[in-house]
């Protein structure tokens, strides 16, 4: 038997086992234990990657379908400035590309920052300009950008949203919980080339995009509209105009232009006053048209019949110690021929018989002094005094549109009231809401405020509205063709610097529904601080026929004529 | 059956790994058609907008007057003569026929 390794030597080689084992047992704990949590983080960097998501924001379009405002995917570009070798070399390439100062690029590439945005959300083109440069450090992502089509159609409506996708203004903040898309946030694997490897499940992680919401607006008569007020504005030399167009049974807003118009694709550089929609946030004191309210008041309490005779004072009268005037000398007046001839002097006449607290009740009634609820942000009450805050002209003030406040939207709905046969109807913009399958969330229906006046009343509002269009002030609110009921109003202003109504700024108006025998449309032409002639029968009237001629041979509603020619035609 | 066991054996784990390796060639070609698919809706939605801006009403009316020389109808020149078109959307159903939300009637006279 040959002798084995001594004893000595055989411990060596155990001891070398030993140590070379327990080298890789510790550097095993130190890289599973003690370095666990920040390599397997380093891991995950490389072959992870977080991703957040947002759903497009919810397509806005008109009664017809037509799209008013959507989502579209476009470059933003960043930099990652640990990565460029040489910022300023970047800065200077990218500079006509993105249009941007040098300076400004180098500026935020030197940050200490691992990520810097450049330029968010710009063209299509400058983005593939970017991709055939590749530089290194400089990156595009896709982005979703609100798009409107149409431009300053419809602007104070749609209102427009910020760069990261929130709601700002008109129907789009109104909405925006609606319109906003799903935001989540998942984790993608990346293979050793960076691909990105298709997940389990990832099909149910993309987020859903926002609701649809389809309007009851229609694009056309919005632009016949904002066509003719525009045309209106700049010939009247006028500080803005307001037209609304409703459609009286449902309470349904068909058209609502203001102007100056803005376009929503570029709000940068304007200011809130550009935005702001006058048609529920400005009010003004109506003038004559609140003549319209007080009538049928009156009718409604029987305080007068259409008939009743007053005498118009020869056009001046004293009350509390001041003069109310007529703009002509009026003698003995039947009820109908007060408002169809404006008699301040009548109407004050009317409202004192009426008595303060029936004609504030009728005030309130109509709608005055509290939102319309309209589905739009930024509406006011307009201002109504409590009867114990009158003053001693209050009563007459009040009667002819003065010391009270109201907006284009108030007034508009008054007067379909009475063309809706004396039942106020809910003011809305949006009437449905889809989810992203076109599967209906929402429908709105129209909406019944509460009855005002009998439909005698309204009937009878209606012939002495059309009185005043056939033998009265707004003579330039005929439609050929259609029965037209309506009423003018030309309000003075506050001069602000005296605190006194002014006399040279004015506000024109024009406010009534057509046809006066089954109204299609409930229409108010409003023009601000008209130059030249201000009356409203002359800057607002015209505009109203204009726009309700248009509109009526748009839907293919018949005029008298036709109607004549039909029956004739069927009965020979 | 020792062989037969083996082959059955070799056959499984062939056919497994197999399926693995589809799985991500799956997964590949899966993404690529999401890549696809994201850049057809986009192209959809750019010509979404294209479409929407040149049926503008403003563009059409500013292309119908200023190209093809067309104006406006005048008084009178407009008159229907068959059944009256009805926009859909806008009939003027029969009052009792109108479809109302739930009722919230604060005023003095309920309807």
């Amino acid at each position: 038997m040959s002798p084995g390794p001594s004893r000595g030597r055989r411990y060596v080689m155990l001891l070398l086992l030993l140590c070379g084992f327990g080298i890789i047992l510790f550097r095993l704990a130190t890289l599973q234990v003690l370095q666990a949590a920040e390599l397997t983080a380093r891991a995950d960097r490389q072959h992870q990657k977080t991703v957040s998501f947002e759903g497009a924001r919810g397509v806005v379009s008109d009664r017809h379908g037509k799209v008013l405002a959507m989502n579209v995917e476009v470059p933003s570009v960043f930099g990652v400035p640990a990565s460029l070798e040489s910022p300023s070399a970047a800065a200077r390439t990218l500079s006509p590309v993105l249009n941007i100062r040098s300076a400004e690029l180098e500026r935020k590439l030197q940050q200490d920052k691992s990520f810097v945005w450049l330029a968010r959300k710009v063209e299509p083109e400058q983005g593939r300009r970017l991709e055939h440069l590749s530089m290194d450090g400089i990156g595009v992502v896709m982005e979703g950008r609100r798009f409107y089509p149409k431009g300053p159609l419809l602007a104070h409506v749609l209102g427009f949203s910020g760069m990261d996708g929130q709601g700002l203004e008109g129907l789009e903040r109104r909405y925006d919980s609606h319109l906003r898309g799903e935001k989540r946030v998942t984790v993608l694997q990346r293979d050793a080339l960076g691909r990105t490897v298709f997940p389990k499940g990832l099909a149910e992680q993309i987020p859903t995009p926002g609701h649809a919401l389809t309007l009851t607006v229609d694009e056309v008569i919005q632009y016949i509209a904002e066509k003719e007020l525009e045309e209106a504005v700049t010939h009247s030399r006028a500080r803005s105009g307001t037209i609304i167009v409703m459609e009286p049974r449902s309470g349904a807003i068909l058209a609502l232009a203001v102007s100056p118009r803005f376009d929503p694709n570029v709000v940068a550089a304007l200011t809130p006053d550009r935005w702001r929609n006058r048609a529920l946030t400005d009010t003004y004191e109506p003038g004559s048209t609140m003549k319209i309210v007080v009538a049928a008041a009156a009718l409604e309490e029987k305080v007068l019949t259409p008939d009743s005779l007053i005498f118009g004072e020869n056009g001046r009268m004293a009350i509390a110690n001041t003069i109310i005037h007529d703009h002509e000398k009026l003698g003995w007046m039947t009820f109908s021929e007060v408002i169809q001839k404006s008699s301040n002097i009548g109407t004050a006449k009317v409202g004192m018989a009426l008595g303060e607290q029936r004609l504030y009740r009728y005030l309130q009634a109509f709608g005055f002094g509290q939102r319309t609820e309209v589905d739009l942000p930024g509406e006011v009450s307009g201002l109504l005094k409590a009867p114990k805050d009158w003053g001693r002209r209050s009563l007459a003030s009040i009667s002819i549109g003065q010391e009270v406040g109201v907006t284009p939207l108030q007034m508009v709905s008054a007067v379909a009231t009475l063309a809706n046969g004396g039942v106020m109807m809910k003011p809305y913009v949006v009437s449905e809401v889809r989810d992203e399958k076109g599967r209906l969330l929402k429908e709105v229906l129209p909406q019944v405020k509460r009855r005002v006046v009998s439909p005698n009343t309204a009937k009878t509002m209606t012939t002495i509205l059309e009185g005043v269009v056939t033998n009265g002030t707004g003579a330039k609110g005929a439609i050929p063709g259609f029965r037209v009921a309506g009423k003018t109003g030309t309000a003075q202003k506050i001069d602000p610097q005296t605190g006194a109504y002014s006399s040279t700024q004015f506000v024109g108006s024009f406010v009534g529904y057509v046809p006066a025998e089954a109204p299609r449309l409930a229409m108010i032409v409003i023009v601000d601080e008209p130059q030249g002639e201000a009356w409203g029968g002359t800057v607002a009237a015209p505009v109203f026929r204009r726009v309700g001629e248009q509109v009526l041979n748009y839907l293919g509603v018949p005029t008298e004529d036709t109607v004549k020619i039909a029956l004739a035609m069927k009965d020979p | 059956m020792k062989l037969l066991t083996v082959v059955a054996g070799v056959m499984l784990v062939f056919v497994f790994v197999w399926e693995r390796v589809d799985v991500v060639r799956l997964g590949y070609h899966i993404e690529r058609l999401k890549v696809q698919k994201v850049l057809l809706e986009r192209e959809r939605d750019q010509l979404q907008v294209k479409v929407s801006a040149l049926t503008a009403p403003e563009r059409i009316a500013k292309v119908a007057t200023e190209k093809f020389g067309l104006v406006p109808p005048l008084q009178g020149q407009v008159l229907m003569v068959h059944e009256p078109r009805e926009v859909p959307g806008i009939p003027l159903l029969p009052a009792e026929q109108v479809r109302l939300a739930q009722h919230v009637s604060t005023g003095r006279t309920e309807q």
